[in-house]
């Protein structure tokens, strides 16, 4: 008996395994094999006489890619970093930009809501500055504040504000008739009627708003570092590869760019559900 | 006691996007007093929502006030605590929280301990102490609706309003929530007023009932006060006398209010054709033998004969409904009963006078009185024999059943009953009863019999459930019926029509008159859209000619549809109505009689159609009317008959002020 029990646990184990890979294996091999297929049409294609494009083998293949691959956290000083760096550098600039846009955005978006004469006179201001592309930002914002770094930390700020506020007063002005109606009913303080209700009610939306915020944020902060040219960040990372013509590592940090985005729109995600887990 | 709530002429308009408005509520005025449940029914969009959040004062009437112990409500407050059809309890917040929400607002004095047992001692009393940490979301919805009744009564409201507080919830729950919110109210006398759809809710729950009608302009329909004692189980109200009258009373009122919406939606075009003004015409009926003229007329094309190419037939079950559709409209014409036209115009109905005109007798006799088969056994055949029968069962209480206080069977009832000493009001109690249910009532033996048209009594007869005491024969040979009736105004707009109309039912009730006819026109009135009936209980012709096996008592009415002086409208008949009508209170006696009678009886508009039709020798009888106990009536001294007459009320004397009658345009 003794002897027999590991080995019923192992076969269990084996169980467990076999038996999570019968139920998920759906969900598990589409992607699997989607990813695989994108990539070999891509290293074929690659291969066809005249395409300038390298494949996806090259980034392990071409020296350069492997060793920034292999070297992530490799700093010489200057320009020249590992990715990591190059990465952090660019969220940092996010960061900055995006926490004062969500806290600009949330709190004039709550006094908009709550006051439609105020939200009368600026939403058409709103909707027009919303559509403004966050390059086109990147010239006004370097005349009006002279350095790089604050220039970028403005684009960010100003693409991504606009969700954050509009999806803000939109939640304040959604929050239902219902819970407004309590509110008189019971006479509740302003005070209180923030916490308990306009808060609560409105955070759905505002997290909506977040999310979109740090897509948008992300995307503008590489448009906008290419442009700037000359200072440490994956934007102009890319900028200076394609100069010098390293189509394999452009690659490579798209990649990057991809995969913090994901995380970094899925960390929201996973915040919100901390915060507001009933929405 | 007195009044605790004051709604005084509320008016409520709201203003529409594309410019205009929207009047919801016109003149509502509601008293409530302390400790009264008061329930607001009515369709959806009638404006009872409305009229809640304005004593909530989460809205502001346009005009008008309301108070609350006489202060004027300007602003929502915790003494005017609402329940909301969706709860509104906040999701992010506990059971508890939620409650306490509410009472740490409001009871922000007492301390906190304090304020903590109120709290729990809510949750307890809807019992929900299992389950007060938990979020709304995760509660069922009669679960969520007992949190909100807590919060309600937790911070000790003045006054509570319900907003469709069980609407949204399943039927064994909402039974057991009624119970709850019922015995809570009545122990704590809270003062409340709930909006429902549901009929038998609002029953179970009020003191008082407040029926509103459509919008736009709703107002209060009528107010129906609910007797049934308290406390009240669900189970047990449905056997209370009153559940089921005050039950169909509402579904009544709704079913109208639902017509006359859909009347006004489809916003009658009048067409005019052949020379008639009008020849698209609702005609009212109720399911009777005596409807035969109308059936006949519709199906045997008399009606397309004489130009009236588009009427459509509405069966009414009650004679109520040809009362309403007439004043709401949306009949242009009617059978009634013989004294409907006078009981209109004289304020009969609700003291609202309706100048209404006849010019055709459509019908004369056909009703009769019947008993139940228990009174058969015991020898009582006559009203006199009734009477004995009445003293010996001293302290039950005898209701017969008529159909309507204007017509025929009421007065001819009464007159019966009043000559065979029996006093209609005290001795017994006349219930009105639609013709169709009179059987089932009788074989239920919640009526000791009834006066009604054929074939119910013959029905009774053949089924065995009852015996006709009495017929036309035995009370007065020849009276008159079923008159075909419209309002004075439609009268003078259509006069052409009218005179249409009065040829096509003449026609059709020589059609009728003639023996050869009685077996097709038998197969008409039982067919699904007239009586719906079996064939057999419909009898036209001589009643010697019929044979049953319950012997002497078993004649039925025998109709009169068309003949010398049958239906020319008689201003002295009319008159003798007028003065039972009188004589039983249901009108004051009109002291401008003869002006009334001028315009009642539309003499001119029968001759005009009799001259049309040829039928110039239609003779005007001139026989006295004369009923079975031989006294005598002087159509130049009406009121002389009437002091003259044994049982009676005490009548009134009164000059009926009628609108002078609109011309037509030329």
């Amino acid at each position: 008996m003794a002897v027999s029990t590991p080995r019923i646990n192992k076969r269990k184990n084996n169980n467990a395994i076999a038996s999570f890979w019968q139920k998920n294996k759906h969900n598990i091999l589409p992607p699997i094999i989607g990813i695989l297929g994108f990539l070999i049409v891509w290293e074929v294609v690659a291969m066809l006489p005249g395409m300038r494009l390298p494949g996806p083998s090259s980034l392990w293949t071409d020296e350069r890619t492997r060793n920034l691959l292999l070297y992530p956290f490799y700093d010489r000083g200057g320009l020249d970093k590992g990715l990591f760096w190059q990465t952090m550098a660019s969220l940092g600039r996010v960061a900055q930009g995006y926490s004062l846009a969500a806290i600009v955005g949330i709190s004039i978006g709550i006094l908009v809501g709550l006051n439609p004469l105020i939200d009368k006179a600026l939403d058409p201001i709103f909707q027009f500055l919303r559509m403004v592309a966050p390059l086109a930002w990147v010239p006004i914002a370097l005349v009006a504040l002279q350095k790089n770094q604050p220039a970028a930390i403005f684009v960010i700020f100003i693409t991504s504000v606009w969700p954050i506020l509009i999806n803000t007063t939109e939640g304040v002005k959604q929050i239902p008739q219902d819970y407004l109606n309590v509110k008189r009913v019971l006479k509740l303080s302003n005070k209180k009627f923030f916490f308990k209700i306009l808060f609560p009610s409105a955070l759905p939306y505002i997290f909506t708003g977040l999310r979109i915020g740090i897509g948008l944020s992300w995307l503008a902060i590489i448009a906008a570092e290419i442009v700037m040219s000359g200072i440490v960040g994956i934007g102009f990372f890319i900028w200076d590869a394609y100069q010098q013509n390293y189509i394999s590592e452009i690659i490579l940090a798209v990649i990057y760019i991809g995969a913090v985005g994901l995380i970094l729109d899925r960390s929201i995600a996973y915040i919100q559900k901390l915060i507001a887990p009933q929405s | 006691m007195s009044v605790f709530v004051a709604v005084d002429q509320i008016d409520k308009v709201f203003p529409l996007t594309g410019g205009g408005e929207y009047i919801a509520l016109k003149g509502i005025d509601l008293q409530i007093k302390k400790g009264e449940f008061v329930s607001l029914i009515g369709h959806s969009g009638c404006g009872k929502s409305t009229l809640l959040n304005m004593i909530a004062g989460l809205d502001l009437p346009t005009d008008g006030i309301v108070t609350l112990e006489g202060q004027k409500i300007k602003e929502p407050g915790p003494d005017r605590m609402v329940i909301f059809q969706n709860y509104s309890l906040l999701p992010w917040l506990s059971v508890r929280q939620n409650i306490a929400l509410a009472v740490d607002e409001v009871m922000g004095n007492s301390s906190k301990s304090e304020r903590k047992s109120v709290v729990e001692e809510h949750i307890n009393l809807v019992g929900l102490s299992h389950a007060k940490d938990k979020l709304p979301g995760q509660l069922s919805g009669g679960m969520k609706q007992r949190v909100a009744i807590a919060r309600a009564l937790a911070i000790r409201p003045k006054l509570l309003l319900l907003d469709e507080p069980f609407g949204a919830l399943d039927a064994l729950t909402r039974g057991n929530l009624q119970e709850q919110l019922m015995q809570i109210c009545e122990q704590y006398r809270i003062t409340s007023v709930m909006v429902t759809h549901d009929v038998d809710e609002a029953v179970l729950l009020s003191d008082r009932i407040v029926m509103l009608t459509n919008g736009p302009s709703s107002k209060i329909g009528g107010i129906l006060e609910v007797d049934i004692p308290r406390p009240r189980k669900r189970m047990e109200v449905v056997n209370h006398p009153s559940y089921y009258s005050l039950r169909s009373e509402i579904i009544y009122f709704l079913n109208q209010q639902k017509r006359i919406k859909k009347v006004r939606a489809k916003k009658i075009a009048v067409v005019a054709r052949h020379g008639l003004e009008k020849v698209n015409l609702d005609l009212g009926f109720v399911p009777l033998t005596a409807c035969a003229p109308v059936a006949v007329a519709q199906e045997k094309g008399f009606f397309t004969k004489h130009g009236l190419d588009e009427v459509s037939l509405v069966r009414e079950t009650s004679w109520r409904g040809i009362v309403d559709g007439i004043e709401g409209g949306y009949l242009d014409a009617a059978q009634m009963p013989a004294g409907m036209p006078t009981w209109l115009t004289t304020g009969g109905n609700q003291n609202r006078p309706l100048p209404t005109v006849t010019a055709l007798t459509m019908t004369r006799n056909g009703n009769g009185i019947t008993l139940a088969q228990k009174f058969y056994e015991q020898g009582v055949i006559t009203a006199a024999q009734y009477k004995q029968k009445l003293l010996a069962l001293d302290g039950e209480k005898h209701t017969l059943g008529m159909v309507h206080p204007s017509s025929m069977h009421n007065i001819l009832l009464r007159y019966w009953l009043a000559a065979g000493g029996i006093d209609p009001d005290r001795d017994v109690e006349l219930k009105t009863i639609p013709p169709a249910q009179m059987v089932a009532d009788l074989k239920a033996n919640t009526i000791d019999g009834y006066c009604v048209g054929e074939p119910w009594n013959l029905r009774a007869a053949m089924e065995g459930h009852g015996f006709t005491v009495a017929t036309d024969m035995e009370i007065w040979q020849g009276h008159p019926g079923k008159v075909l009736g419209v309002r004075e105004d439609w009268a003078n707009r259509y006069p052409n029509t009218h005179v249409a109309l009065v040829k096509a039912l003449l026609e059709a009730g020589r059609y009728c008159a003639d023996t050869k006819n009685h077996q097709e026109i038998r197969e008409i009135l039982a067919s699904r859209n007239y009586l719906a009936t079996k064939e057999e209980y419909i009898q036209l012709g001589e009643p010697s000619n019929y044979s049953c096996n319950l012997n002497e008592h078993v004649e039925y009415a025998h109709h009169m549809f068309f003949g010398d002086g049958l239906n020319r409208p008689s201003r002295t008949e009319h008159l003798w109505m007028m003065t039972q009508m009188a004589r039983w209170g249901h009108i004051p006696f009109p002291r401008n009689w003869v002006e009334i009678l001028e315009r009642v009886c539309r003499v001119g508009t029968f001759s005009t159609a009799s001259r049309e039709l040829e039928l110039g020798d239609l003779k005007y009888r001139r026989s006295p009317i004369q009923l079975f106990d031989g006294v005598a009536f002087d159509a130049e001294d009406p009121i002389g008959y009437l002091n003259h007459l044994g049982i009676e009320r005490n009548f009134t004397i009164a000059e009926v002020h009628l609108n002078s009658p609109t011309s037509v345009a030329a």
